[in-house]
């Protein structure tokens, strides 16, 4: 221990930078392109890879398919089935179209809101949507977020059997075993909430009607 | 209402993402300290592969000054990259959906956006994106810009611990984190979320010809591998316009769970790699504390308002009761506390994403939302919420310390007027750039509607508060689209210098902060020292936080979100 302060007791006043500036722009630009070739190239594709080796079924969209190999759709996007012999879907503010975006629906104290409801119940009426006490599950008369939720609370599925019954003269107890066997449950208790995949359904009901 | 027992599982994963916590804190302190960690077998000579190629080395060592000058140039390096590519996307690889190239200032905002890790958006992707921009150019700024976060965060802590005036390399700082948090992470996030259903794949358009006739175009290309790095970095942007709402972007209540946890990962396990730089874990607490106490007010509060009714629908005939909560922009698959979960937790982390519709939240919730971008801290972004919770740390020790007459010092370092300069032009930046354009925006009439007209109302109000809000925070989320046309000049540069200012300023005072502390001898510990690993200091850190912010935004959130709710 020497004690003759080999230390100045403040750095210096403007101390050397690590690097020069032609240091600086050679490892911006070095980082960059490793970046853009790693993270823009090399991770799509390695994922894309491995996701279409593991389940390449969910990896190209969990795609659904008629009898004679044609894409229905997918079984996480929802679609107008708006027919009086097939359960109905969720109301899309888009038609149930990816280029229409995410449309918000009316804010809760807008006045749009109200009108835009009694529209879509209005519809729904006409069409034959009643049940006995007269009210309409309020998740599916509402508009989602995504404009393309798939699935249906399955109170909403329940209501629609008199009509789709009616429509395709299959009995009523027949349905509801068919809807029955398609409400799914969480996989794991009280994650996430009952519900009905509405396309899943109607295919499994075309075969029941001829079609 | 909801059943009481749809709340076990959000508690489980909110004890599980604490219990995680100080795990993966303490590896995330380890890749910033060159600490021995797991796989430097393999990533170790790729490190130094690359140091070598891009001409730097971890001895080299920089200080405040030069650490940001670093962080401008891959910043500015990734801006002009990304606003090149989005004017010209119509002429590079994989413009499959046969977007347009976008006009100056949509691609000046939107690089802004991307580079500073906010991710809001002023176009539709599924119009105004190539598959392109989707898939190489955006993710870029994906990574890069958390990873700038994070080591902006580990520059200012070193800070603490540091005598010769440098905080490190940022160069190296970046590579590390890339190679040892967000690429390995990313790939194996992206690879749980394609076993929950999420596509990952080239393919971009598959034509489904539904029951009713007519045909489908279903929209795909590499989702998971995009949501992936899109919430762990927190970024938040969506593949789809409907960003986590989109089932195709979050299939099941599952994902939505595992997600929520992917998006809290990094942002609550920063304290602990504050506790590992400074090698004392427990300081690491009191910002835990300070975390969970307002996340867990904010939650509760959310679920609370969004269980109950809307008045405004009682007239309604033919409309049944309401169960699960409220469902008007909302996903059916999830129930209300999940789906709150997800919400709170994006917008609190600064992810931005959103599984649900936030203009049609009740008023109360979406004031919830709107506090969390005022904090930005609770947890905050990747690496920014946590320097920001320190700097309110700094100025919280120096006002505290002045009240009971002692010398503000923290963790043997003393604070001075001029870590005090610092920390309070980095949280005035937070106000200033929210509410000079926010004037600007409605006195100057740049608010209308998409068919010209100028909108007047609360609601309105409100949306052009979120906006700057959610850009000045670098959030990301939106309440606007419909109450008014945000893709206009005005507010593509208006926001895109709010974005960069609520990203930079910030990030040049926790780094001056930062240098300040490293300049300095530690004193050691007296009678007379602060305790600040203790319950009163979390308290009065809490307090402080919450005081402070709702001091600064009072005003206006009385002319939008209160006005809605009274």
């Amino acid at each position: 221990m020497s004690g003759t302060g080999r230390e100045p007791a403040r750095p210096p006043p403007t101390p050397p930078r690590a690097h020069s500036m032609r240091e600086h722009v050679r490892a911006t630009v070095g980082f960059m392109v490793i970046t853009i070739v790693v993270c823009g190239l090399v991770y799509p594709l390695v994922t894309t890879g491995i996701a279409q080796l593991v389940d390449p079924d969910a990896a190209n969209g969990s795609l659904l398919y008629y009898p004679n190999g044609t894409v229905a759709g997918s079984s996480l996007v929802a679609q107008n089935t708006n027919a009086p012999y097939l359960f109905w879907e969720r109301p899309s503010l888009t038609d149930y179209n990816f280029t229409g975006g995410a449309p918000t629906p009316p804010g809760p104290t807008q006045p749009g809101l109200g009108e835009l409801l009694n529209e879509t119940i209005a519809y729904m009426k006409e069409y034959g949507n009643f049940t006995v006490n007269a009210t309409l599950p309020f998740w599916w008369v509402a508009p989602s977020a995504s404009s393309i939720d798939p699935d249906l609370v399955p109170e909403a599925v329940l209501v629609q059997i008199p009509r789709v019954s009616n429509a395709t003269n299959l009995p009523i107890p027949k349905l509801l075993d068919l809807v029955n066997a398609h409400i799914v449950n969480p996989p794991i208790p009280d994650v996430g909430v009952p519900y009905v995949d509405v396309l899943q359904l109607d295919l499994a009901l075309l075969p029941m009607i001829g079609k | 209402m909801f059943a009481v027992q749809s709340l076990i599982d959000v508690i489980l994963l909110l004890i599980l993402a604490l219990a995680a916590a100080p795990f993966f804190g303490s590896y995330l302190g380890k890749v910033f300290m060159d600490r021995p960690i797991l796989g430097d077998s393999v990533l170790t000579p790729i490190e130094n592969a690359i140091y070598r190629l891009i001409g730097t080395s971890p001895r080299k060592s920089m200080r405040a000054m030069e650490y940001f000058l670093a962080v401008v140039l891959v910043n500015v390096a990734l801006f002009v990259f990304l606003y090149v590519w989005l004017l010209y996307q119509n002429l590079l690889p994989l413009d499959a959906t046969g977007a347009p190239g976008m006009s100056w200032t949509l691609a000046f905002h939107s690089a802004a956006s991307f580079t500073t890790n906010t991710n809001f958006t002023h176009f539709t992707n599924e119009t105004q994106m190539s598959l392109g921009s989707l898939v190489i150019a955006w993710p870029i700024a994906l990574f890069v810009s958390p990873a700038t976060g994070i080591c902006v965060a580990a520059a200012m802590i070193r800070g603490f611990v540091r005598k010769d005036g440098t905080l490190g390399n940022f160069y190296v700082d970046l590579v590390r984190s890339m190679t040892r948090i967000f690429l390995p992470l990313s790939i194996l996030i992206a690879i749980v979320l394609v076993f929950m259903g999420v596509p990952e794949t080239f393919t971009n358009i598959v034509t489904a010809h539904p029951i009713t006739g007519g045909t489908q175009e279903i929209l795909l290309g590499p989702v998971a591998s995009f949501q992936s790095i899109s919430l762990l970095g927190s970024n938040g942007g969506g593949f789809y316009s409907a960003n986590a709402a989109s089932p195709l972007a979050n299939p099941s209540a599952v994902s939505n769970l595992f997600l929520s946890f992917v998006m809290i990962l990094i942002p609550l396990s920063t304290p602990f790699l504050f506790g590992q730089l400074i090698r004392k874990r427990a300081e690491a607490w009191p910002y835990m504390g300070t975390i969970l106490i307002v996340f867990c007010i904010a939650l509760a509060l959310f679920i609370a308002y969004q269980a109950a009714s809307n008045p405004a629908l009682a007239s309604i005939t033919s409309l049944g009761a309401q169960t699960n909560g409220y469902p008007i922009g909302q996903e059916t698959r999830f129930s209300l506390p999940e789906a709150s979960l997800f919400q709170v937790t994006s917008v609190y982390s600064n992810v931005g994403a959103n599984n649900m519709m936030i203009g049609a939240l009740s008023p109360v919730a979406q004031l919830v939302l709107l506090f969390g971008m005022f904090t930005q801290s609770t947890p905050g972004g990747v690496g920014c919420g946590f320097g920001t919770l320190l700097l309110f740390a700094v100025l919280g020790i120096f006002v505290g310390g002045l009240m009971v007459g002692r010398t503000p010092e923290y963790l043997g370092k003393k604070i001075t007027t001029r870590h005090v300069r610092w920390s309070a032009l980095a949280l005035l930046t937070h106000p200033t750039s929210i509410l000079i354009p926010f004037v600007v925006a409605v006195a100057g009439g740049f608010v209308t509607t998409a068919t010209g007209s100028i909108p007047s109302s609360a609601h309105v109000f409100t949306s052009v508060l979120y906006e700057f809000t959610s850009e000045s925070a670098n959030n990301g989320s939106a309440l606007s689209d419909g109450y008014f046309n945000d893709a206009t000049p005005f507010f593509n540069l208006a926001g895109a210098v709010v974005m960069l200012v609520g990203r930079f300023i910030p990030f040049f005072a926790m780094l001056m902060v930062g240098g300040l502390f490293s300049e300095q001898e530690t004193q050691p510990a007296s009678a007379g020292t602060l305790r600040t690993a203790s319950l009163t200091f979390t308290l009065y850190i809490t307090l402080f936080l919450i005081i402070m912010s709702v001091l600064l935004f009072l005003p206006v959130i009385a002319l939008g979100p209160l006005a809605q709710i009274i």
